[in-house]
């Protein structure tokens, strides 16, 4: 049964290798290059905690690198439950081999077991190489942007994405049986991975644990922490604040500049402190401090990143089981 | 011994529209059995049942005094050949041989080895460039070579033409004689299964209309041509089958378990694809004769 499996799985496998070879050539050579020239520009930086002028230019330097690779451990879940799930079975009914292969003495369920686990191991080895060879690949670049919570990130570092690949498998192999056409199966497999991807970000990520709630007043210390404050392009506009809250933590939601009664103000009011162009942060704090002013924010802090990790791939990991099951169920029912 | 098949009431439904209904037969072994009937009968409905490929709507069946399909024992007892003899088409004849070995505990390596040889197939071949025939041979070969006690062929030789339709007969004729497997094949020809079958199960509209040993079923009907009457006038103890009337002359098929009596009629055999076809126009099923149907048959 290994044997075939192997052998009905060949050029999958072939194809997989293939890409999973070239990327890891492609991260170890790209990726040494840039962890040296990191090393020896951080050497070179006297406080990296408050940021040197190179860090821009180097993000900006592996941009498109980084978008790349992210793309790739981003697709690798779908294309696996595209390319080895949805053709698992449904191939063999739309050719009616499976009324040859289930009568060789093997009962379809113990068939379908074999290739479950073999491919699932294949999947999860394969999607973990190539998480692990980002995570590790955009280490220092990660570091800088202090973005692990983002919707791109989160999903192709750490181990999301060896969820996403069980699942997408597993949801493949059981439409296919339930849509016995590679085909369609193919895309409807595309297409509820994606949906729940973005479920998964937008609606689900966020409330997985609950968030905490926190008032910033706005004042010197508080403001040297943040990215910036300021209007959008009208003046009298309200105030916004970018980058609030604590290091490495997930903003989910904050709201504008308030003053104590919890009315926005506008930028206007504070039109002293804001036109004054040789405050820096610090010293616009000291001249905002005065007016009692402060924003409410909502955010996961950045302890929680690891839980949410292992929550989401958990969660993931659960509907794989789920479908994996109702897989056999659905053989056992089979009607020809 | 256990009967090859014994089903009890089967039926089988897709949705609203029968395929099988109120099937009972008892099928002893050692046979050839021949299924016979026209597309769309239930034939393959009834292998694939037998072979667990289907599971039955109502009723039930046993192949060999088990479940069909109920566990590896099972399966490797049984051998089945689907309609369109199906393969995989981007493996090797060789890589089918091979997943034969590998998957069926009584794999017969030498014969089919020989069988591929025999047929002068290159095992290199990709099963997919195979010609029809050349992949029914070959699906034939795996269903054979796991060496089941029960062979269920479902059409086996639409696709071949003459010559190996004659070759493939002879070497399953063969096959039988050497290692006592029973077999069940299916055609809408009856000249096909007349050469090779001891038994026959005929099907029409979902239903078995006849079934018994060829021989019996011969010896037990007769064609009466007489001048024309109706059928009650007949000796008792006679079932009429069928009954066809001209001006002047009436036909009858009948059914006796005993030699027809002499009369003012002519008496002679029945062939088999008269009876045949006989069974599968008549509407209503074997043993429930309506006789006010019979006027109108044939």
């Amino acid at each position: 049964m290994i044997w075939l499996t192997w052998r009905q799985f060949r050029f999958q496998a072939t194809v997989t290798l293939t890409v999973l070879a070239a990327a890891t050539i492609y991260i170890m050579t790209t990726g040494l290059k840039m962890h040296h020239a990191y090393a020896v520009d951080i050497a070179a930086c006297p406080h990296p905690q408050i940021g040197c002028r190179f860090f821009l230019s180097f993000q900006n330097g592996y941009d498109a690198e980084q978008r790349l690779l992210e793309m790739l451990v981003l697709a690798a879940p779908a294309l696996i439950g595209i390319f080895w799930g949805a053709p698992l079975i449904a191939a063999e009914l739309e050719r009616g081999s499976h009324r040859m292969l289930w009568n060789q003495s093997v009962t379809p369920n113990r068939w379908l077991a074999v290739k479950l686990a073999i491919l699932a191991l294949a999947a999860l080895l394969t999607v973990g190489v190539l998480s692990l060879l980002l995570t590790w690949w955009s280490s220092p670049l990660d570091q800088r942007t202090d973005d692990r919570f983002g919707a791109m990130t989160f999903a192709t570092r750490g181990i999301t994405p060896l969820g996403y690949a069980a699942f997408a498998f597993a949801l493949g192999t059981i439409l296919g049986l339930l849509i016995r056409r590679t085909l369609p199966a193919m895309a409807v497999t595309l297409a509820v991975f994606i949906a729940l991807q973005i479920l998964f970000a937008a609606v689900l990520r966020p409330n997985l644990l609950p968030s905490t709630t926190a008032t910033m007043p706005i004042n010197a210390t508080t403001l040297s922490q943040v990215q910036g404050i300021g209007t959008g392009s009208d003046p009298s506009g309200p105030v916004e604040i970018f980058g609030p809250g604590p290091a490495g933590a997930w903003i989910l939601s904050a709201t504008n500049v308030e003053n104590s009664s919890g009315h926005e103000i506008s930028g206007t009011q504070v039109g002293t402190c804001f036109n004054n162009q040789s405050l820096d942060l610090t010293g616009l704090g000291d001249c905002l401090a005065p007016y009692n002013l402060h924003i409410d924010y909502t955010y996961q802090p950045a302890g929680n990143y690891w839980p949410l990790q292992w929550l989401e791939t958990g969660l993931y990991l659960a509907f794989a089981a789920l479908l994996g099951g109702a897989c056999f169920w659905r053989i056992r029912r089979h009607r020809d | 011994m256990t009967a090859i098949v014994e089903a009890h009431a089967l039926g089988k439904r897709y949705g609203a529209r029968p395929a099988l209904t109120d099937c009972t037969l008892h099928i002893p072994p050692g046979h050839v059995v021949g299924l016979v009937g026209p597309n769309g009968a239930g034939k393959s409905t009834l292998l694939k049942l037998a072979c667990g490929l289907l599971t039955p709507t109502t009723g039930s069946i046993n192949v060999l005094g088990g479940r069909p399909g109920a566990g590896p024992v099972q399966i490797a007892k049984v051998g089945y050949l689907a309609q369109d003899a199906p393969i995989e088409p981007a493996l090797s004849i060789a890589d089918h041989l091979k997943l034969g070995a590998h998957l069926n505990p009584r794999w017969d390596k030498a014969f089919a080895a020989a069988r591929i040889e025999g047929l002068g197939l290159d095992p290199k071949q990709k099963a997919g460039k195979l010609s029809g025939g050349q992949r029914a041979q070959l699906a034939l070969t795996i269903a054979t070579g796991k060496h089941p006690d029960l062979l269920l062929l479902d059409e086996p030789v639409a696709s071949l033409d003459p010559i190996a339709r004659r070759d493939f007969l002879k070497l399953l004729m063969d096959t039988v004689a050497e290692h006592g497997t029973s077999v069940i094949l299916s055609s809408h020809l009856i000249s096909d299964l007349e050469r090779v079958c001891d038994y026959l199960v005929v099907l029409a509209s979902a239903q078995v209309r006849l079934a018994g040993e060829v021989e019996e079923l011969t010896a037990a009907h007769r064609w009466i041509t007489c001048t024309r009457r109706d059928a009650d006038t007949l000796p008792a103890g006679v079932e009429v089958v069928s009954a066809k009337h001209t001006d002047r002359q009436s036909t009858f098929m009948v059914r006796s378990a005993t030699p027809v009596p002499s009369g003012d009629w002519v008496s002679e055999p029945v062939g088999l694809e008269d009876l045949v076809l006989t069974y599968m126009e008549r509407d209503t099923p074997a043993g429930r004769v309506a006789p006010q149907n019979l006027e109108s048959t044939r």
